[in-house]
């Protein structure tokens, strides 16, 4: 029988100790808060990282049901947070390739280091707007490192622990990404 | 007109603001849908796999490897060529030395005992194990790339699971020494999705027969 959630969300104070001790003994009302407090930056994350808004739904489904489902593994090695964020990026990433799994084997760091042009809808834009396509544009291994650095927050530390690289390739991939970015933003400014 | 760092710094700093924010996402759907899961599959009664099971499972992939192994080499040939050939004049003549076929053997052998080598149960990844296990995976990964864009890789069974082991072992090149569990469940909840174990046992068991 499905428990009605309309959650006491008010309960967002508990020590997040005793509200996942709560929803490992099988409280969903204890999840739901759980989910409220965690839900829109993860959506948020799934959408930025896979920016289709279908997927980051079923996505964000995805996550917290295998969230759910490990919290009894959970030990508080790292914080809640940081070990729902790197099952989230590890969820993206892994449909990500199923996806685009051809694409993704042809669009290797190394295949190019030539910069792009920011798409020609984008000319006469603002350059926000142009900012956002010439992200759009970068390959995921440069992409999801920015996205997480410099949109949400995250440390390097942080992004290599998610993805599975050092620490100094995280940097490097930020560097190499915003090096990407002036050009794109550069060849923008001086198109007619 | 360059973007130097302070000027891109700031174009950044807003786009955290403004860069692919969904539109009021349907959380409160989102949760009726995680919700209903949770009902057919409650939360406490999450499997946690036992030591017993594991070594079980384990047993059984190695059972299964030296059958086809045993089956393999009793059904080599040993009679004269021109003998099979009278016995199965129009069947495809596929030898089973084709290096493909022998490095499919040798790589879903070696991911099976890779694979059964990382508990679910384990506290961490230990001192060690982490780099010996991620070093191997790399290994099989490069491997199985390879296979994908070989003649191996046009037989769509055989590709569906080679995918799905591309995926696994993507995950195991991440480990590291002293992860916490969490990472080896995700590995291990990937295996159990796709069922990887049990294909790789029978398409070792489908290459024995298919080659003898």
């Amino acid at each position: 029988m499905l428990i009605p959630v309309k959650a006491p969300v008010a309960s967002l104070g508990d020590d997040e100790r005793s509200l996942i001790a709560r929803v490992v003994a099988g409280d969903r009302t204890a999840a739901r808060v759980l989910y409220d407090a965690h839900a829109a930056r993860v959506h948020r994350l799934a959408y930025r990282i896979c920016r289709d808004p279908g997927l980051a739904d079923d996505l964000t489904q995805d996550v917290f049901v295998q969230v759910f489902r490990k919290l009894e593994t959970f030990r508080g090695d790292s914080s809640f947070s940081t070990w729902l964020h790197r099952v989230t990026v590890t969820t993206c990433l892994n449909t990500l390739r199923k996806v685009n799994r051809h694409a993704s084997r042809e669009r290797e760091l190394d295949e190019s280091h030539h910069g792009f042009a920011v798409p020609a809808e984008s000319d006469g834009g603002d350059l926000r707007q142009a900012l956002t396509q010439a992200i759009d544009g970068l390959p995921d291994p440069l992409r999801v490192p920015l996205v997480m650095y410099h949109l949400e927050g995250f440390s390097h530390g942080e992004i290599g622990e998610a993805l599975g690289i050092a620490e100094g390739t995280s940097k490097r991939r930020v560097f190499d990404a915003r090096a990407r970015l002036r050009v794109a933003l550069a060849e923008h400014q001086e198109a007619p | 007109m360059n973007i130097d760092d302070p000027r891109l710094d700031r174009l950044l700093d807003a786009a955290a603001a403004e860069y692919r924010v969904p539109e009021a996402p349907p959380l409160d759907a989102i949760w009726d849908r995680i919700d209903a899961e949770l009902a057919v599959r409650p939360i406490v009664a999450a499997r946690r796999w036992s030591a017993v099971h594991w070594l079980a499972t384990g047993g059984a992939i190695a059972a299964a490897l030296i059958l086809g192994v045993f089956i393999g080499r009793r059904s080599a040939p040993t009679a004269p060529a021109v003998t099979v050939a009278a016995l199965a004049p129009a069947a495809p003549a596929v030898p089973s030395t084709d290096p493909y076929q022998r490095a499919t053997d040798e790589l879903l052998g070696r991911s099976a005992v890779l694979l059964a080598s990382l508990s679910p149960d384990a506290k961490h990844v230990g001192p060690g194990v982490g780099a010996l296990v991620a070093d191997q995976g790399v290994q099989l990964l490069n491997t199985t790339r390879l296979l994908l864009d070989s003649p191996v890789g046009t037989e769509p069974r055989m590709r569906a699971l080679l995918e799905d082991l591309e995926l696994v072992l993507a995950q195991v090149t991440r480990l590291r020494d002293n992860d916490p569990p969490d990472d080896l469940l995700l590995i291990h909840d990937a295996l159990d999705q796709h069922d990887i174990v049990p294909r790789i046992r029978s398409a070792v068991a489908r290459n024995a027969l298919r080659y003898n």
